[in-house]
């Protein structure tokens, strides 16, 4: 087989793509991913980060609520590193109606959801944050999952199965023979490099784009852009995951995560042009921030660190061109059955939470287009980074006495912290103090894990994500990245890049103590640094 | 307690003012909360040139030393800019090609500053460059903790051992014109950076880092300690609450730490700053002055208070108290007869007076003046 050509082409770098990637590489195929950006911009980076229990769907979707028990449970075990087992509670508010907590609880035992009604005083006392009028509580297997941790952990275990990653890549077009694709035009976006990969089998993983690439191979997917807007606290007032005990509604689920606690989200269709620049408008914060504060009330007096929106691909059934039936479950399509085109897949729809199951689903596709008999073996094998279950049991075995910093690492990167250089204690000194990430880890992320500008970083390593918001570290990162790559110009512009995106964040909720970061941060790197 | 002013704001803004009053016999007090922008200060003046003889007097009696020339000055990215008055260890250039080769000395393990940036950018001007990392046994004590190597950690071990900074760079110094070294240099014995420049046979330029700043908290330690010499009382730590205001006339202010001793005075300069010194404070729907609750220049509506593009200069830094030409605070639309807003807490709404530093001087002199005119 010559180097350009592979068993599977995957577009896409989000979690859907690298999950794909992983599975196909597992079962023994040559694989190549190809992504415009970077690991996780889409969605996949742009949602609450929870671990679903599926309890949120029990009432009126239970085929995914039973999808995301079942994923929750796998990934408790495979991704242990990426996941923080919180458990969540479902309140019933004194404006809520409490008879939905039989119905919710009922459904809930159905979809195999463990749901336990408890008492309001021990919710109180479970999870200090939640709003004291509550009348009712349900206790759920919700979690935390960290997705730029995942998705970065499927695409290491897919090269580390022989798998083929390009980051900043382009597909420009598809290359056909007659009804059929056989490989993909790819330009590197930074060095204008062009090439073409060879594949029988191309999966589109793109999701909200996946409808552009489709019609780029002349198909069509009948795809709504759904908006989510969402605010990031720079406090982690809650330890559990905090929902309304009542039909899924805007802004009613509260995520802890890290040091930081999300809450969300709204839902607006957007047309397909916005997808690419999607911004927080002034009323979905006073949504989110109202809303909020009714399930924690401590929300309203914290400081919020930003505005982020994401855009969910979800996908009409393809009898329906209007678009009225909406399904949120997992949409797999063989453009050979369905539109003649041989060669083509389009794996969308579906959740951070049931990427794993749309991975199965996908590679199994393939494998069948391929004649190969390999069954799945990703709901059984731990992830790189989660051969051991605790983050302080993998630090010590790592470091014998870790500091704060390693143990942030090892929670971080799981077992894959091993890979930190800590042969001087320049690896350990500080990039960045708010969230404790050493040199050694930033340079960890650049040759190990793809990371090549700022923002790579920052997914990676959380820098940049603490409450100085960049202000501090992302100097002292672009310094080590201009060490890397030897190319500080592409640095330089790189740190503007990276303010201003974090920039982009930050405006909509600017007030308070946000206006006090940015107005430091915009003088020092104006007037001070000389940015 | 009783003073002929009251300041609010222990920058420079506060102290300037402060230093002036006594120096004019006055009796002051100037309550300062904590930090203020000289933490951060590049050492650059902004928007002043040759400083007034007034203002030179007052620097030099307070032992910081000043310079201005035409020309550009090195910024810590690589970038240059105008020349501006400046602390005597910020070199200023005629022209930004200020030498042929240079040796850029760092600390190894010391990461706020940017030796690869300042390479590139002198780079960029024709000048050719070396960097070396110098690894100094007096600062390994730091690296044991990975958030000690900051700027002002460094620069209290360099006023001991600034000599073995200098032998270093001599040994490793070959037929460069000019050596730049990162502004860690002077925090205490202000002579350091000029016993560098003449224990080193080339021209030495010092280029900032990351704040702290070490120029700019010797700056704020300078004129604090000039301030107490000529008695001035520096309520460090503590905070104005509130005031006292009868038609149109300030008499008292609230701290947080003096309870319900009130500080009275005569006038009262507020110089409290912008955002970060909480002069200014904000909340989704308006900007507020704290203390007094004066009239704030401002827009109406939060989506005219930002740029989205982070480099574009941002309409909520040129928001600001509201004052009549003399620089009186003005509160629901009434002028103060006796308290005067300066420096940052005014953001753009008195240009004349310039930006950062200079605004921050120029209004503190200016209300001064009205001051000892009126007493």
């Amino acid at each position: 087989m010559n180097s350009n050509e592979f068993d599977v082409i995957i577009i896409g770098g989000g979690i859907t793509g690298a999950g794909t990637q992983r599975d196909c590489a597992m079962r023994g195929l040559k694989t190549l991913l190809i992504e415009r950006s970077d690991i996780a911009t889409g969605a996949t980076g742009r949602n609450h980060g929870l671990l679903h229990s599926g309890a949120r769907y029990a009432v009126n979707d239970p085929e995914s609520a039973e999808e995301c028990i079942k994923e929750n449970q796998i990934l408790r075990r495979i991704a242990s590193h990426c996941v923080e087992e919180t458990d969540g509670l479902f309140i019933t508010l004194p404006e809520d109606d409490l008879g939905y907590q039989q119905t919710f609880v009922e459904a809930c035992r159905k979809a195999g959801i463990r749901a336990d009604i408890i008492d309001p005083d021990l919710a109180r006392r479970l999870e200090p944050s939640v709003n004291p009028d509550l009348i009712g509580a349900v206790r759920v297997p919700d979690g935390s999952v960290d997705p730029f941790r995942l998705c970065a952990a499927n695409m290491l275990d897919a090269k580390l199965h022989g798998g083929q990653v390009r980051l900043h890549t382009e597909v420009t077009g598809f290359i056909r023979e007659g009804n059929t694709i056989r490989g993909v035009h790819t330009r590197h976006l930074v060095s204008g490099e062009e090439a073409d990969y060879y594949a029988p089998v191309t999966v589109n993983a793109c999701g909200i784009w996946g409808h552009a690439i489709a019609q780029m191979a002349g198909v069509n997917v009948g795809m709504y852009p759904a908006k989510g807007a969402l605010l990031v606290f720079a406090h982690r007032v809650n330890n559990m995951v905090v929902n309304r005990c009542r039909k899924p509604s805007n802004a009613d689920i509260l995520v802890p995560g890290d040091t930081v606690c999300i809450i969300g989200t709204t839902s607006t269709r957007i047309p397909f042009e916005e997808c690419d620049h999607v911004a927080v408008t002034p009323d979905e914060v006073t949504l989110l921030i109202t809303e909020g504060a009714k399930m924690a009330p401590a929300l309203s007096s914290t400081r919020i660190l930003r505005a982020y929106a994401g855009v969910r691909p979800l996908v009409s059934a393809d009898d329906d061109p209007t678009g009225r039936n909406i399904s949120r479950g997992i949409v797999c399509l063989d453009h050979e059955t369905r539109d003649g085109l041989a060669g083509f897949i389009t794996i969308t729809g579906g959740k951070l939470m049931t990427y794993r199951l749309m991975a199965e689903i996908a590679s199994d596709a393939v494998c069948r287009k391929l004649h190969i008999d390999k069954s799945c073996e990703t709901a059984s094998i731990p992830l790189p980074g989660s051969e051991e279950h605790s983050y302080e049991a993998v630090a010590q075995k790592i470091w014998e006495t870790p500091s704060m910093a390693q143990k942030a690492a090892a929670a971080r990167l799981g077992t894959s912290a091993s890979h930190i250089q800590t042969s001087s204690r320049t690896d350990e000194s500080l990039v960045c103090e708010c969230e404790e990430v050493s040199v050694g880890e930033v340079n960890a992320a650049i040759e190990r894990l793809d990371a090549s500008t700022l923002t790579d970083l920052r997914r990676r390593t959380r820098i940049g994500m603490g409450t100085c918001q960049g202000g501090f570290c992302a100097c002292r990162a672009a310094g080590l990245l201009a060490k890397a790559s030897g190319c500080i110009e592409k640095e330089r512009e790189g740190l503007v890049h990276f303010m201003q995106e974090r920039w982009k964040g930050n405006f909509p909720i600017g007030w308070g103590d946000t206006l006090r970061e940015a107005e430091y941060t915009q003088w020092v790197y104006k007037h001070v640094l000389g940015l | 307690m009783k003073f002929n002013t009251v300041i609010i704001g222990g920058g420079l803004a506060g102290l300037v003012a402060g230093i002036s009053l006594q120096k004019a016999g006055q009796n002051t007090a100037i309550i300062s909360s904590g930090q203020n922008a000289l933490h951060f200060f590049s050492g650059t003046f902004e928007s002043m040139e040759e400083p007034s003889q007034q203002l030179a007097e007052l620097f030099s009696e307070a032992g910081i030393r000043t310079h201005y020339q035409a020309g550009v000055r090195l910024m810590p990215l690589g970038t240059f800019r105008p020349a501006a008055l400046s602390l005597e260890d910020i070199s200023l250039f005629p022209t930004s090609h200020f030498g042929k080769k240079v040796l850029i000395v760092n600390f190894l393990g010391y990461h706020d500053f940017f030796s690869s940036f300042l390479a590139e950018g002198l780079e960029k001007q024709g000048m050719s460059c070396r960097i070396h990392q110098l690894k100094l046994a007096q600062l390994e004590w730091l690296e044991q903790s990975p958030s000690e190597m900051r700027s002002v950690q460094i620069a209290r071990i360099m006023d001991r051992i600034w000599d073995v900074v200098v032998q270093e760079v001599r040994v490793l110094l070959k037929d460069e014109d000019t050596v730049v070294l990162p502004q860690v240099f002077g925090l205490q014995d202000i002579s350091v950076p000029g016993r560098i420049r003449q224990g080193i046979p080339a021209q030495v330029v010092f280029a900032g880092t990351l704040p702290p700043s070490v120029p700019g908290i010797r700056t704020q330690m300078l004129l604090k300690r000039r301030y107490e010499l000529l008695g001035g009382t520096y309520l460090a730590g503590d905070e104005a609450t509130g005031a006292h205001v009868h038609e149109g006339v300030v008499h008292s202010i609230v701290t947080k730490n003096l309870d319900s001793h009130f500080l009275e005075a005569g006038h009262f300069i507020l110089a409290s700053g912008g955002f970060f010194s909480k002069g200014l404070r904000s909340n989704p729907f308006q900007i507020q002055e704290p203390v007094f609750g004066l009239d704030v220049v401002q827009a109406a509506d939060r989506s005219d208070w930002y740029q989205p593009d982070f480099m574009q200069e941002q309409p909520y830094m040129s928001f600001g108290v509201q004052t009549d030409a003399q620089l009186h605070a003005v509160r629901d639309g009434q002028a103060l007869k006796n308290l005067f807003a300066v420096g940052s807490i005014l953001g753009g709404t008195r240009p004349e007076m310039g930006t950062a530093a200079g605004l921050a001087i120029r209004s503190a002199l200016a209300a001064v003046d009205q001051i000892l005119r009126r007493s």
